[in-house]
């Protein structure tokens, strides 16, 4: 778990961060989402120490981050940027052996490791390996700078605006990729983010944070349900919340019994993409298929909108 | 689709070209004769100058050499036609330095002219051009270097030019062109390296502290401007005060006039370029690169030998360029504090107005300075290797 307890940063007389708490639960994605300018950069810098907090702490599993050699800390949690900041005199397997190298594995482990995270982020390592990162495209340039931060098994990845170089439909499947990649591995990520729509669609809890505060920590339907005050409440998006709400209601949550024509949707997709399909097709409802593609009742516009407002 | 291009067609370069050997083979003397070594000259022709059929055909040839500059496109048949010009032209210098000189006269001298100048910077020009069209790559371009040194080296060699009055004024000071060669290639090389091994370090503590780079810069550029006599000059005083005052100083060869203040000078002059390529390569080292390198927890060293050096070095060997360049032209003015090297001959020269003398130190001079500056831009192509460009 990692607590951020108190963290505050000065520079001269403005507060950039001030008293922001929380904690990261184990195998969970964090998202720091506010307006640019907010601190959030600052906040993320300050649990790998790449800025020392003016006050407060980071205590990683309990351990308090200060009593950690700071080179040795940031070995140990992965760092990803905009940008990725590549190397580009290094090819694709150095630039991902680099932490690895600086750990002082030994050549096999690292070819090895190398290798296993080329699979793991769809990058033929015959194909990929031996190329500079001016012969990647953008998408493929994030993949390495995700890859190179996980090299170590770090217990904690840290990403700020990570897909923030990227175009939009690259960055809804990097997106995707990430999430797939968090779920197989476990991992511990904060990500900071000004996009709030990354923050719903990745986020496990989202941390909003404006002028240098902490206002709202908690999950992405409380924060639409019950936003900690006006400012969240407009961030959030009030024309926005319905939709955001039934993206994160999964269609098991609004299945009933009985019979519907056409296409089954899978249970696990979200009621926004049943609406949608719904809308286009003009249909009242439609049938349901478990995970072995078995029908098990229906969806309809009646119910799904009945998700779409706050529990009474 | 691309139309086919012609195999010829009109080409402005090669009009230049074509213009500057005709008047080199009809208008301009070829050589010149002098009875001895500072008698005025007399003026030859190509037709005096040679042999009547080596005349003709040293004329056949550059005539072939401009039209194939006016109209052939393939670079591969210019460089090709440069390369049968020079290899006719230059023998036939030495040719012409027999054939005037009188038998058993020692003391006539007999120096290329206007007209053989002209035909070698045509070929040379036209041959430059071609390679460069070829846009050869930094092994071939040092390949190329090689060939052409290789190539006087054997012209030098083979006796063909023996007769020619500037391997005459070599012959009698064989001993001393070497010293002096050594003692040139020591200023200019040995100058480079205490700047490097000195204005490497200051420029990276330049980029880490923004008031040491600005104090630094000031100062050197000020160095910078005082004309190279001046700060020979001014040198002088206090390393003659030091030589006086400090024996150890004194054994060690530091006296006001000579190799140190040369050397110290040249120093100084190399230290800026060094210092602000240093600094201007660390600058454009991508922020994002030095952020990532910091938060994957690589140490300052491991950063400034890993990440930000080899990223700047295209940028630092480049200032290595200048200055090596530089520093090679400038010790000639060495000589004038008695400090040596090929400047010794040009002033001797100048001096006797024995322009064969002069020619003995500013060839050399020239032709180390050119092979620098080809052998440290390839060196800085292959230091951007994979980067992009
Ligand atoms: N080193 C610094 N010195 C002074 N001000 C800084 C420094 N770093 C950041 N700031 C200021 O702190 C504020 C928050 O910055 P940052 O954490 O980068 O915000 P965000 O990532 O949310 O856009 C900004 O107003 C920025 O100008
Ligand atoms: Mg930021």
């Amino acid at each position: 778990m990692i607590e951020i307890d108190r963290l505050t940063k000065r520079y001269g007389a403005t507060l950039v961060v001030e008293d922001v708490s929380f904690n990261v639960e184990e195998g969970t994605l964090t998202v720091v989402v506010g307006t640019s300018g907010a601190g959030k950069s600052t906040l993320l810098r300050m649990i790998n120490r790449l800025v020392e907090p003016s006050a407060g702490r980071v205590l990683i599993d309990g351990e308090d981050t200060r009593t950690i050699p700071e080179d040795e800390l940031r070995h140990r949690i992965g760092y990803v940027i905009q940008g990725y900041g590549l190397f580009p005199h290094r090819n694709v397997a150095d630039n991902i052996a680099t932490v690895p190298r600086l750990l002082r594995w030994d050549r096999k482990r690292i070819a090895q490791r190398v290798e296993e995270l080329l699979d793991l982020f769809q990058l033929d390592p015959a194909e990929f390996a031996h190329k500079f990162p001016h012969e990647l495209s953008g998408g493929q340039q994030q993949r390495v700078g995700v890859a190179r931060a996980l090299a170590a098994r770090p217990a904690l990845l840290l990403m700020d605006e990570p897909f923030g170089a990227l175009d939009a439909v690259i960055r809804s499947k990097a997106q995707d990729d990430l999430i797939a990649i968090q779920r197989r591995l476990g991992a511990t990520i904060v990500l900071v983010t000004h996009d709030m729509n990354e923050a719903f669609h990745l986020g496990d809890r989202i941390a909003v944070m404006d002028q240098a505060r902490l206002l709202q920590y908690a999950t992405p339907a409380e924060l639409l349900m019950r936003p900690a005050d006006d400012f969240v409440e407009r961030l959030v998006g009030t024309v926005e919340r319905p939709f955001r709400l039934l993206s994160l209601t999964p269609v098991r949550e609004a299945l009933e019994a009985g019979h519907a024509e056409g296409e089954p949707i899978a249970a696990s997709e979200s009621l926004h993409d049943a609406l949608s399909r719904l809308l286009w097709t003009g249909r009242k409802a439609l049938p349901v298929a478990d995970s072995s593609g078995a029908i098990i009742g229906r969806v309809s516009v009646d119910k799904i909108l009945q998700h779409g407002r706050p529990l009474p | 689709m691309v139309p086919p291009r012609p195999a010829l067609s009109f080409d402005h370069l090669g009009f230049v070209i074509a213009v500057l050997i005709g008047i080199a083979l009809f208008a301009a003397p070829f050589a010149t004769y002098r009875a001895t070594r500072i008698a005025s000259g007399e003026a030859r022709l190509v037709i005096e100058a040679l042999p009547f059929s080596m005349a003709a055909a040293l004329a056949l040839v550059a005539l072939g050499v401009a039209l194939g500059a006016v109209l052939a496109r393939d670079p591969l048949g210019r460089l090709g036609s440069a390369v049968i010009g020079l290899a006719v032209l230059l023998p036939s210098l030495g040719l012409s330095a027999g054939y005037l000189t009188p038998a058993d006269n020692n003391f006539a001298r007999v120096s290329p002219s206007l007209g053989f100048w002209l035909l070698s910077l045509s070929f040379s020009l036209l041959a430059v051009d071609a390679l460069a069209r070829m846009r050869l790559g930094p092994f071939g371009r040092l390949a190329a270097l090689a060939v052409g040194a290789s190539a006087l080296a054997l012209l030098l060699l083979s006796g063909i030019w023996d007769d020619l009055s500037i391997l005459k004024e070599y012959d009698t000071r064989a001993d001393s062109f070497w010293r002096e060669a050594r003692q040139h290639l020591l200023l200019a090389f040995g100058s480079l390296a205490a700047a490097c091994l000195f204005g490497i370090p200051l420029g990276v503590a330049s980029h880490r502290l923004r008031t040491l780079r600005t104090a630094v810069m000031q100062s050197l550029s000020i160095v910078q401007t005082v004309p190279s006599i001046a700060l020979f000059g001014l040198l002088m005083a206090p390393l003659g005060a030091v030589a006086a005052s400090v024996p150890l100083a004194a054994a060690l060869g530091i006296r006001g006039i000579g190799a140190a203040p040369a050397f110290f000078a040249l120093f100084l002059y190399a230290l800026l370029p060094i210092v602000a390529n240093t600094v201007a390569g660390l600058n454009q080292v991508p922020a994002a690169v030095v952020d990532a390198a910091r938060g994957m927890g690589m140490s300052a060293r491991q950063r400034l030998l890993g990440v930000e050096m080899p990223l700047a070095l295209p940028v630092i060997l480049a200032g290595i360029r200048i200055v090596l360049v530089q520093n090679l032209g400038l010790a000639t003015v060495a000589a004038l504090i008695g400090g040596g090297g090929f400047g010794a001959f040009v002033f001797q020269g100048i001096g006797q107005t024995a322009i064969d003398l002069v020619l003995l130190g500013a060839l050399p001079t020239v032709a180390l300075s050119f092979g620098a500056s080809v052998v440290l831009d390839a060196l800085v192509d292959l230091s951007k290797g994979t980067t992009p460009a």
